[in-house]
């Protein structure tokens, strides 16, 4: 985990006893975790009244601080170890590292969802629906005498909530083909989670 | 030996071998299951044989394949006493330890190989992947309406993880900004600029537009900046130091040097592009050209630049609005041609009117000219007349004087010579004076200047010394970023390694075999001492029956001559001793004896262990088998 000298700044003026008191800076962390997940509590921190002694210059400072160091922390899964290495090192005293800790590692995989929300993705395949279809004779030709599957996809799409369908029609070697990959697919997947 | 079996077994099950899991000791082992784990641990041990893998059916086949692995495994440096197909094929359970001690002990120790070099964060990171993957593989499917926006919960190990892409979002980010030193009191914020902070500036998570972006804009303003740094660092730990000037000083200088190299390379650009395209892109150059100029030259520069393209590109604007303004009048007048010429006599008149008035106005503006230049001259004129006329004045006075010193010229010269006189001797005064002040300030200047050359060596001596201490910073904390990693690794590799072998347990058990040995020396040691006591004691006991037996004999030797019972009596005499010396003898050999039995013992005991009844049934049944495939080979090459 890497933090920009202006961070680490803001982070040690979070720490600071003389800037923001302990029962604050519990709240502080709250605010923060909250801020970071909810929409409807982004701007919770200013109406909070436990912060009503603090500057709110410094307020600002030190809550954004804290907002990089949670969205830091969540996006390298840092253990607690981590954490209060970098914690340390913005002069941190003992008990607010572990109240730190106690606030936020309870939060930490919900920051780590909002965050697995930012990304770009193909049409994601839920479900499937299917036909068989049996082709008997068309104006030109008097027997055909085929099989016809109808495919029908559902996927998920980012950004949609609906589900869409993807349909398309194949003989029976392509489906046979289609299956292979979406074997072939698990199978590398397999292969990755034992690499 | 539960032991040694189990050791074994656990590295041969590591290389690969496919040993079940009830198998826990080497008796366990069927002739098929050895074959196999030795041909297994050969191809381990070098790669390139090509082994079967399993027993072939036909006994002719199954012989070759013993030889082989038994040729094999002594190109390996086997010692073991003779080793032939019929260790493997009719094996007993000590032979059979012996090589797979042998084998193991060849086996090629990856483990500590891995663990030596390190792992980078990559391998870390692709580790943790991996395991997230496997975790997510083997949940079991869940259908989409389960799931509260592509979320599901899972409970090994307990969490939640995303599925899906129904609620993914694109990154998208915008600036932020934060307070910066409102709680360092060694700099002085603006009343303004903390005015904004406190009343204005909105919360970090309150800044963007949408709530979703906060995430992306916060992580991509840290990386920014842990981007800069690093840059930052990395020229000036290379270029910086070594120009030996501050850090603002390098900046300065490099925007100074970026800013002329631009300018350069624009101008360059333009030459050539002269004869090739149109003067509108010309135009275009010359303009970012200017405004970079302008940048140059004042700090500034950058409002003044863009504000002076600004009145430019008005202007140009202007023009073309005033172009088109003509075309657009131009088009109705082609209707009414009258109207139209006369419209022209019109212009005609008045551009012959703005003709003459400008170039009356050029006229004037040259008299003015003129004149001016003529006022100039004149100035110049008065400057020298005054100047000419106040050297004049001063000529005068001087006349003027001598003049007045004139009718008594005799005291007035003695007058001006004592006055001449006396300012000679000043002068020599002065010049004495100044010698003995110039002296101790030379003296002076001399030290400054050593010193100054002295601070300047020592401050180069300095900046070297930085810049080794720096280097020994960045050393030691890549060394210190290494040691971690490495630490993080081993800690990762000590948390996946099997535990099944219990590692303390093992070296306890090896500390109290090595005690146990220890004992058993001591005490081999105690019998051997034991041993050579008696053995003492037998020889100074018979030492001491042949010094008896020889006094005796001679005393009574000495008697026998002169008495006939005494001579009987050293008749039974020699016989007693004759008697106890093939007792002893006999003692002797029974002892010789016993010794012999035990060892037959041992040794039968040793061959019963290697199964030769049943070993030996099987190789009559082999060879019977063997006879009946010849038998069949033969008649077959009888029937072809």
């Amino acid at each position: 985990m890497e933090l920009g000298s202006s961070i680490l700044e803001n982070i040690s003026v979070a720490g600071d006893a003389a800037h923001i008191s302990d029962k604050a800076f519990i709240s502080l962390v709250q605010a923060a975790c909250q801020g970071v997940l909810l929409e409807e509590h982004r701007n919770a921190v200013a109406e909070n009244p436990a912060f009503k002694d603090t500057d709110k210059a410094i307020l600002k400072e030190a809550y954004s601080g804290l907002v990089t160091l949670i969205l830091e922390a969540a996006k390298h899964d840092s253990s607690e170890q981590n954490i209060s290495s970098v914690l340390e090192d913005c002069k941190f005293t003992t008990d607010r590292i572990s109240s730190f800790a106690k606030e936020f590692l309870p939060q930490k995989p919900h920051v780590q969802l909002l965050l697995g929300k930012i990304s770009s993705s193909f049409p994601h395949i839920v479900d499937v629906d299917w036909r068989l279809d049996y082709y008997i004779k068309n104006n030109h030709l008097e027997k055909v005498n085929s099989a016809v599957y109808l495919i029908s996809l559902k996927t998920e799409v980012p950004g949609s909530n609906d589900i869409q369908e993807v349909q398309f029609s194949c003989s029976l070697e392509q489906l046979q083909d289609l299956v292979g990959k979406l074997k072939d697919a698990t199978k590398c997947m397999e292969k990755l989670t034992q690499g | 030996m539960e032991e040694v079996d189990r050791i074994i077994v656990h590295s041969l099950r590591s290389i690969g071998c496919d040993i079940e899991e009830d198998v826990q000791s080497l008796r366990q082992f069927s002739t098929e299951l050895i074959v196999a784990t030795v041909a297994r641990c050969l191809k381990v041990i070098s790669s390139d044989l090509e082994l079967p893998s399993s027993l072939p059916p036909g006994m002719s086949a199954r012989f070759r394949v013993g030889a082989s692995l038994a040729n094999h495994v002594q190109d390996l440096g086997y010692k073991g006493g003779d080793l032939g197909y019929q260790t493997f094929l009719y094996s007993n359970e000590t032979e059979i330890r012996k090589i797979f001690m042998f084998l193991v002990e060849k086996l090629p120790k990856e483990s500590s190989q891995t663990a030596d070099e390190p792992l980078g964060a990559s391998v870390l990171l692709h580790r943790a992947i991996c395991t997230e993957l496997s975790n997510q593989l083997s949940a079991s499917w869940t259908p989409t309406f389960m799931k509260d926006r592509g979320i599901r919960s899972r409970s090994k190990p307990p969490g939640w993880q995303r599925e899906g892409a129904c609620c993914l979002q694109y990154y998208h980010s915008c600036p932020t900004r934060t307070p910066v030193g409102t709680a360092n009191l060694s700099i002085k914020l603006p009343r303004e600029t903390r005015s904004y902070y406190t009343s204005k500036l909105p919360y970090v998570t309150n800044q963007t537009r949408v709530h979703r972006d906060t995430a992306p804009s916060v992580l991509e303003a840290n990386t920014l900046e842990v981007a800069v740094q690093q840059e930052w660092e990395t020229e000036w730990n290379s270029v910086g130091l070594a120009s030996r000037l501050t850090q603002q000083e390098f900046k300065r200088r490099k925007r100074e040097r970026l800013l002329k190299l631009i300018r350069d390379r624009l101008q360059q650009d333009s030459q050539r592009q002269e004869r090739g395209t149109g003067p509108s892109a010309l135009n275009d150059l010359q303009q970012v050209m200017t405004s970079i100029e302008a940048q140059g030259k004042s700090g500034l520069s950058k409002t003044k630049g863009s504000r002076f393209a600004h009145t430019e590109k008005l202007q140009y604007a202007k023009d073309e609005e005033k172009t088109m303004a003509q075309m657009g009048t131009a088009a109705p007048q082609d209707t009414e041609e009258e109207q139209e010429r006369k419209r022209q006599d019109e212009v005609d008149g008045l551009r012959e009117e703005l003709h003459k008035v400008t170039s009356d106005l050029e006229k004037l503006d040259l008299e003015v000219r003129k004149f001016t230049a003529s006022q100039q001259q004149m100035d110049e004129v008065i400057m020298t007349e005054e100047k000419s006329a106040e050297e004049k004045k001063a000529a005068y006075t001087v006349k003027k004087r001598t003049l007045d010193l004139l009718p008594e010229a005799e005291a007035n010269i003695g007058k001006l010579q004592a006055v001449v006189d006396s300012s000679a001797q000043r002068l020599v005064t002065l010049a004495k004076q100044w010698e003995s002040h110039r002296e101790p300030l030379i003296q002076q200047y001399r030290e400054l200047r050593q010193l100054h050359s002295q601070r300047e060596s020592e401050a180069e001596k300095k900046l070297e010394e930085i810049k080794v201490f720096r280097a020994r910073m960045k050393e030691s904390a890549d060394e210190a970023r290494r040691k971690e990693e490495l630490q993080k690794q081993l800690v990762s590799e000590f948390e996946r390694m099997t535990k099944d072998v219990n590692r303390s347990a093992y070296t306890r058990k090896i500390l109290e075999i090595v005690a146990n040995i220890k004992k058993q020396k001591q005490e081999i040691d105690k019998i051997l001492v034991d041993t050579k006591s008696v053995q003492k004691e037998i020889n100074s006991l018979s030492g001491k029956l042949d010094r008896t037996f020889t006094e005796t004999d001679e005393l009574v030797f000495k008697d026998a001559k002169r008495d006939e019972s005494v001579k009987k009596a050293y008749r039974l005499l020699a016989a007693l001793h004759e008697n106890f010396e093939s007792l002893i003898h006999t003692v002797e050999d029974t002892g010789v004896v016993t010794r012999e039995i035990r060892d037959l013992e041992e040794q039968i005991e040793s061959e019963s262990s290697k199964k030769i009844l049943s070993n030996l049934e099987k190789i009559s049944e082999d060879l019977q088998q063997m006879k009946k495939e010849n038998s069949g080979l033969i008649a077959k090459v009888k029937g072809k």
